[in-house]
């Protein structure tokens, strides 16, 4: 007995020494940063960007006040408090409709045969791994004043001034859209591929329709890979950076690029901290209801 | 007998509609990028979408400008020294959290790894600053390049775990057995039999992650310092200026470079496994 | 040569297992899944620790050996074949492991390949073979180091049933050859039969009885080996005399039997006993003691089965062998009387 026991202790040792330097290099490199920010966001800002020493849960209070320059006193401020809602918005909007277009392509997918299923995949890996400033220069050269499709509609004589796309909300929410797409797509992929498809001819044989089989039999299944897919397109654009700076012009901000400002321009490194903080939050809570989402899909299973 | 079968009775897979959103998915996700590679022959010296006649002319322009030139070795640099950080540590952890028992906290190392995963971008961006920043304040020191390797190293490690992972998940167990009962000491075993089937899982792995942090735009724009300037920032910091094709052509390049490690790890992963 | 003494309770896995196999046996362990089989062949390997108890190899114990230390090796139910490797570089592996030079280790690769009848195959790679040859280059593979033991978990259970009764003389001819002892694992009672020197049947971590395959199948020690071995009739009923190894047992149905009688049982009192389907004759009369309704008959090609009911409604099958002069069976709803001839019947410990 004893024997066993020490040559288990002596395996589990060996395989925690292997596991031990990524987890210590992630916690330096990505998780230390985040303790780094929170307490940055505890403190108040230097004047040339940076932070002052000094505990102050001003940050916190500047995200829902402003303080009046000459008596301060504080008034309710609604201008960070919408930038976040448009955001979650955003994020909502982006999750939906890439599962409203995702799921049938997905579906699609899994239904050939194996051969043709591996070009599929290969096709949505693509986008998905390809550089992401790049796919999104490509959006706005197509939806520019100059861009392709105004181009197209002028030479056809179908207007006769450039339709503004660009510097829109519509814009940004085309290239978020665009952008994560394919991180919708895979994810459903891979667990409808793994679906037992005889379970939908047992459900046809008990009279089920085409639509109930797929609401009754085939969404409950995929569950996980759904959860995950909008888990995996909701995080990135509640976090998007590049597409509303390039894509709404810096004039319809989201959260992303309200935090890289207070780190650039207005140097006010606690307040960029505290959104990031509350940014985290809400990455938390989505993860949380995934969680969640994931475990009453498999009792469902 | 497929074939007539399918004649005889409707494909029970089938829901009306789906093919078609599909071939548009396909469509909406090539098109934009094709535009951008077909305008990189455009002849005209402005971003209009007007064609003008084909020229490969822009190419020439592009590798004779020697800030894409040096932009683009200070990412094969940092690309390549984050990959062998990555994967070397993403192997050491794979071994780690497969085969075999799971031990008491693996769990949390499981979590703690792919932790760069759910972190948006630009927060891990502001936090790697504000970390760096402390630290030259605390000490002085700036680490230079090695903030964007270390970073890149960072979040990395997931991209480049997770294949490798899964590989060593897919293999069996009793070919290590099959190799003791040969006579293989653990360490021959390893080295005969475990690592020669893990190579396309780790190669699988290292091609991702050098894709990752060839790409990465959002975190590098927020820490390289002055004259760190990668081939993402360097291409971002010509949408600024006046636009000619010749940055759709550069676009094009980083894009060639990106799909050649991508239809490499897709071709490694997807071999067929034993 | 090869003296395996345990005792485990290693989960109740394996429990108070005590074998002594014989230098240049073909030795089964037969059982149904579960049995704890496995697991002994696996503590034989040195993939499991016995939780007590020794192993002994020559006289000498191999228990605290590592399964790279010991002169056993294995042939694995999935084959376990090193998919990056060739035929050949497969075959070689425990060689090179040993450190043997690559101008020893061609030629024994070549009398392997030879021994399996897979001559010109060594360059492929073993993913490209059938289900067969993959099993030939696992035994050439696990034969090659020249073993003192070799260990076989359940070889043939992968393949088609022609493959596996062609494989069935194949290995007894490999263990012939190389006079290498095998301990092969089976659930398959038929295998087990066909190639075995001697069998031990396995149930719940014991072991219940070792012995040659005819000992086993003539001389079952208890109702789960008579009951596991091939199909039986089991019938109940009471002594009436007991004369040395010969027992009169009267049957609940009114018959009296004479029955072999094993050592160490008592000699009276409510008794079971066991009779062979084929050794039971259906008798033209029908006002014999033991009289039986036909429920089913199934044909087999070689033997058809007849499926009887007694009066006192225990199920009796008795098999006939079809001959071309051969009476045809009973039909379905008739009454038929059975005799049981002298010395086919056993009473059997519970």
């Amino acid at each position: 007995m004893a024997e066993i026991k020490d040559m288990q202790r002596l395996d589990d040792a060996r395989r925690r020494f292997l596991t031990l330097p990524a987890v210590l290099f992630i916690l330096a490199f990505a998780a230390l940063p985040l303790l780094v920010v929170l307490a940055y966001s505890f403190m108040k800002p230097a004047t040339y960007g940076g932070v002052e020493w000094q505990f102050s849960t001003e940050a916190y209070v500047g995200f829902l006040f402003q303080k009046d320059i000459f008596d301060d006193s504080l008034t309710f401020s609604s201008e960070y408090l919408l930038i976040f809602a448009r955001t979650f918005l955003f994020g909502i909007a982006t999750t939906v409709i890439c599962l409203l277009i995702g799921f049938p392509t997905a579906y699609h997918m899994a239904t050939r045969p194996p051969q043709t299923r591996n070009w599929w995949v290969l096709l949505i890996t693509i986008p998905f791994w390809s550089n992401l400033l790049v796919r999104t220069i490509a959006v706005m050269f197509i939806i520019r004043d100059e861009g392709l499709i105004n181009t197209i509609l002028l030479s056809l004589g179908l207007v006769d001034q450039p339709v503004t796309m660009i510097f829109t909300d519509f814009a940004i929410l085309l290239g978020l859209f665009y952008s994560f797409l394919p991180f919708m797509i895979l994810p459903i992929y891979a667990s409808l591929e793994k679906l037992d498809f005889r379970l939908v001819e047992a459900s046809y044989d008990l009279y089920a329709s085409r639509f109930q089989v797929l609401t009754r039999i085939i969404i409950p299944l995929t569950w996980p890979g759904i959860a995950t897919g909008c888990l995996l397109v909701f995080i990135p654009s509640f976090g998007a950076y590049v597409t509303p700076l390039l894509l709404g012009g810096g004039r319809h901000l989201m959260i992303g690029d309200l935090i890289a400002l207070q780190f650039g321009s207005s140097r006010n490194w606690p307040l960029g901290s505290a959104f990031s903080m509350i940014l985290m939050a809400f990455v938390m809570l989505a993860l949380f209801f995934q969680i969640r989402k994931n475990a009453g899909g498999v009792s469902h299973g | 007998m497929a074939d007539v079968a399918a004649i005889r009775s409707p494909d029970i897979k089938k829901q009306s509609g789906f093919a078609f959103i599909a071939g548009s998915c396909i469509a909406v996700l090539y098109l934009p990028m094709l535009v951008v590679i077909a305008y990189s022959f455009n002849s005209a010296n402005n971003l209009g979408a007007k064609w003008h006649g084909f020229t490969s002319n822009w190419y020439n322009v592009v590798l004779a400008n020697t800030e894409f030139y040096d932009s683009t070795i200070l990412s094969l640099i940092v690309a390549a020294a984050a990959t062998l950080i990555s994967t070397v540590l993403a192997t050491a952890a794979a071994l780690g959290t497969t085969r075999g028992r799971p031990w008491r906290g693996q769990g949390s190392a499981y979590l703690a790894i792919t932790t760069p995963l759910v972190v948006p971008e630009i927060v891990t961006g502001i936090s790697l600053l504000s970390l760096f920043a402390f630290l030259s304040t605390v000490t002085g020191i700036d680490l230079g390049i090695w903030k964007l390797i270390l970073a890149h190293s960072a979040f990395c490690i997931p991209f480049a775990y997770l294949p490798i992972r899964a590989r060593l998940e897919g293999m069996d167990t009793t070919l290590d057995n099959a190799a003791a009962d040969l006579y293989a000491t653990p360490w021959k075993t390893f080295r005969y039999v475990t690592m020669p089937l893990l190579v396309p899982g780790i190669s699988s792995g290292a091609a991702l992650a050098f894709i990752v942090s060839f790409d990465d735009f959002t975190i590098t724009q927020l820490i390289a310092g002055p004259g760190e300037t990668t081939l993402p920032l360097y291409i971002w910091g010509r949408i600024r200026r006046t636009l000619t094709p010749e940055l759709n052509a550069m676009c094009t390049l980083l894009l060639l470079i990106s799909l050649a490690f991508i239809v490499l790890s897709f071709i490694l992963s997807h071999r067929r496994r034993a | 040569m090869l003296n395996v003494k345990k005792e485990f309770g290693h989960f109740q896995a394996v429990d108070h297992v005590t074998l002594n196999i014989e230098p240049n046996e073909f030795f089964t362990l037969l059982g149904p899944s579960g049995c704890g089989k496995t697991t002994l062949l696996r503590m034989m390997a040195g993939f499991e620790t016995p939780t007590s108890g020794e192993i002994l190899l020559d006289k000498r114990s191999i228990a605290g050996l590592l399964p790279n230390g010991r002169p056993i090796n294995t042939v694995f139910q999935n084959y376990a074949l090193f998919p990056h490797m060739t035929v050949a570089e497969n075959i070689g592996f425990g060689l090179k492991m040993l450190g043997r030079r690559r101008n020893e280790i061609v030629p024994v690769v070549e009398e392997m390949l030879r021994l399996v009848r897979l001559e010109g195959a060594g360059e492929r790679p073993v993913t490209k073979l059938s289900g067969g040859q993959q099993q030939r280059v696992a035994l050439a593979r696990a034969l090659a180091p020249r073993p003192k033991v070799l260990l076989l978990d359940e070889p043939l259970s992968a393949l088609d049933l022609k493959l596996r009764q062609s494989m069935q003389i194949e290995l007894k001819r490999l263990q012939a050859e190389t006079g290498i002892t095998f301990v092969f694992v089976t659930h398959d009672q038929e295998e087990a039969l066909t190639m075995s020197d001697r069998i031990a049947v396995m149930s719940k971590g014991r072991v219940l009885q070792v012995g040659s395959a005819r000992d086993i199948y003539e001389h079952p020690a208890d109702r789960f080996v008579a009951g596991f071995i091939g199909e039986t009739n089991f019938l109940e009923g009471t002594i009436v005399e007991a004369k040395g190894r010969v027992a009169r047992v009267r049957l609940k149905s009114g018959a009296d039997v004479a029955a072999a009688m094993p050592e160490g049982l008592p000699t009276s009192g409510d008794v079971t006993i066991v009779v062979r389907p084929e050794h039971l004759q259906i008798a033209a009369d029908k006002d014999a003691a033991l009289c039986a309704t036909v429920e089913t008959v199934v044909y087999f090609g070689t033997d058809t089965h007849v499926h009887l009911r007694l009066k006192d409604g225990s199920p009796v099958i008795v098999r006939q062998q079809n001959r071309r002069d051969g009476t045809a069976p009973p039909d379905v709803g008739t009454e038929v009387g059975l005799s049981i001839p002298d010395g086919v019947a056993q009473v059997l410990k519970d």
